[in-house]
């Protein structure tokens, strides 16, 4: 058994599909004990907990790499997992996101200074006429935990703003929120000026919130559909390569 | 077998429905709205004008009716004119977009800070709603069911607390997320009977208790008494909408003693009846990103059939549509009702 922690323990016990599983407990085995307690009080959203257990590992000469991959980030992967499988819901989220966020304050700033290579550049933001943002935020943390550079432009983005950040930026990925059946369709719009603009080869575009389906994502012309946080980081990354074979062919 | 029910005004046909009483033919409703870009321009009546002018918010909001063939006439469009007379920061945004509240810019922050605001039924834009209805009492009478609009305590929190802080608090203090509900009810109980005397026959109650934000536990421990509170404080027949998936909370939504529930195509029809198992009517569940606004008549065809086929009473769009929904699918809700009779029979 990889998990020591009891705790740990039991909410991986929430992991039911074999695959996750596998690669979950490959992340957790043989990470240091005080790893697998982050990951466990980032789960319940202890943030005060999380936020002296960081501290403490980086008194003791853990990285601040090893503190993101071995314990905030297994800690959301159970997270992002009991959330899809409508196990928790956001409060519950909200709360792990804290806690999260509690670390991050101290590990940040070092992964920054490191100067190493981000995963790729996104452009975040919600649609226009949607002021709603909670979800495009859980997802720009997570994308930032896993190597982003992550631009925010915010909520009631209009589609010039999307094509300006990008330019600004040279991102190669834009994700495009939405929480209200009303505003989705400007999710269509933004990708249609992005094609009337002469953009539309030089991003790859990702859709998410949540009353978006992957039927409508297919319907707007989105190269992407991520159905939660966790979904969210593993498509940027897709279409971070994809993008790359495309220009390189 | 039921004898034939002899033809209904559509007034009629809404509050039987409501009442779970036979029906000439299943209505079409809107407990959310059914305003469109293309309508504003028809009877000159554009957003975001039409959400502050009683007047202009009476002529868009008939033609739901007189445009369209809906057996309801709702004119609150929005879910914001409370939090405006609250005080809430607005974006009242143009034509083609909703009108929202600023949530990032929460005017609250614990349920000591609720306060009703003396003047709060004469502020323009609760009385727009008020006087609306008015006018389209006057105007239609008995015709056609006038459905207004109160937002639940959940929602109004969403508004002045922010929806972050106000979800976290559920966590952090359930308690005192109990008594933030508690005095934000009042707000619903207020608007709700301003709405009542000025003659809307039925209430929506939207309280956004959704599957995609809280679980159904939640719903149950924060809100299921504070809804027979409200069903038994307001005395038309009340609508209860929460979007996104509500299977789970279904069979709590059906304890209320609510005459119905408006729910979203997230959820499939046959699942819902059966979860809701009698206990409450159902109205839906059209689906609008997808099918209302971006397909056509015989893909909204085939979801009306979908949901009569399962029993659902009243048919409506999920929620509010999108501004620019085409004319020709929302007109096409009705007469697939029409055929759906036609060829089945009124049983």
């Amino acid at each position: 058994m990889p998990i020591t922690h009891e705790g740990l323990a039991r909410e991986f016990e929430f992991v039911s599909n074999p695959g996750e599983r596998k690669h979950i407990s490959e992340a957790i085995d043989g990470t240091a004990p005080i790893m697998q307690e982050l990951a466990y009080e980032l789960i319940v959203g202890n943030n005060t907990d999380v936020d002296r257990l960081t501290q403490e590992a980086l008194a003791d000469g853990f990285t601040a790499n090893q503190l993101l991959d071995d314990g905030l980030l297994n800690g959301m992967a159970i997270v992002g997992v009991k959330f899809r499988d409508n196990l928790i819901f956001v409060p519950e989220v909200l709360v792990a996101a804290r806690a999260m966020k509690a670390g991050m304050v101290h590990i940040e700033p070092i992964l920054s200074a490191s100067g190493a290579e981000p995963a790729g550049t996104v452009i975040m933001g919600t649609v226009k006429g949607d002021l709603h943002d909670i979800g495009k935020n859980l997802c720009i943390m997570m994308l930032r935990g896993a190597g982003f550079v992550v631009h925010d432009i915010g909520v009631d983005s209009s589609p010039e703003d999307f094509l300006d950040a990008v330019d600004e930026h040279g991102a190669q990925v834009v994700g495009m929120s939405a929480l209200l059946t009303t505003t989705m369709p400007n999710m269509g719009r933004t990708i249609a000026t992005f094609e009337d603009m002469g953009m539309r080869d030089q991003v790859r575009i990702m859709v998410g919130g949540a009353p978006v389906t992957q039927d409508f994502a297919d319907e707007m012309g989105a190269d992407a559909y991520g159905d939660n946080a966790v979904d969210a980081v593993d498509k940027a990354k897709e279409l971070v390569e994809l993008l790359a074979e495309l220009q390189s062919s | 077998m039921s004898p034939v029910v002899e033809k209904m005004t559509s007034r009629e046909r809404v509050l039987a429905a409501l009442a779970g009483e036979p029906v000439d033919r299943p209505p079409v409703c809107t407990p959310t709205n059914v305003a469109t870009v293309e309508l504003m321009d028809l009877v000159e009546a554009p957003f975001p004008t039409a959400n502050r002018d009683g007047e202009m918010n009476a002529r868009l909001a008939a033609t739901a009716y007189t445009e369209l063939g809906f057996d309801t006439i709702a004119p609150y469009f929005s879910i914001i004119q409370e939090s405006s007379a609250l005080g809430c920061d607005m974006q009242w945004e143009q034509k083609d977009n909703w009108p929202t509240v600023r949530m990032s810019k929460p005017i609250w922050r614990n349920s000591t800070d609720v306060k009703i605001p003396a003047d709060f039924l004469e502020h323009q834009d609760t009385k727009a709603i008020t006087d609306s209805i008015r006018i389209l009492k006057d105007e239609f009478g008995d015709e056609v069911a006038i459905v207004g609009k109160t937002m639940g305590p959940w929602t109004l929190a969403y508004h002045v607390f922010g929806v972050e802080p106000f979800l976290l608090g559920t966590v952090d203090d359930p308690a005192e997320t109990m008594r933030a509900l508690d005095a934000l009810k009042e707000i619903t109980i207020l608007y709700g009977q301003a709405q009542i005397d000025a003659g809307a026959d039925v209430l929506t109650l939207p309280d956004h208790a959704t599957g995609d934000l809280v679980s159904g536990e939640y719903y149950r421990r924060f809100l299921l008494e504070l809804h027979q509170e409200l069903e038994e404080e307001l005395p038309v027949p009340l609508i209860l909408h929460i979007c996104g998936a509500t299977v789970d909370r279904m069979p709590y939504i059906a304890e209320t003693g609510m005459a119905a529930f408006h729910f979203d195509s997230k959820n499939d029809p046959v699942e819902a009846m059966a979860a809701v198992d009698g206990k409450i009517r159902l109205v839906g569940n059209i689906n609008n990103p997808t099918t209302l606004y971006a397909r056509g008549p015989e893909e909204v065809r085939a979801e009306v059939n979908a949901a009569l086929d399962a029993g659902v009473q009243l048919i409506a769009p999920e929620c509010a549509i999108p501004l620019k929904t085409k004319l020709e699918n929302l007109v096409e809700i009705p007469i697939a009702i029409e055929d759906w009779i036609a060829e089945r029979g009124q049983n």
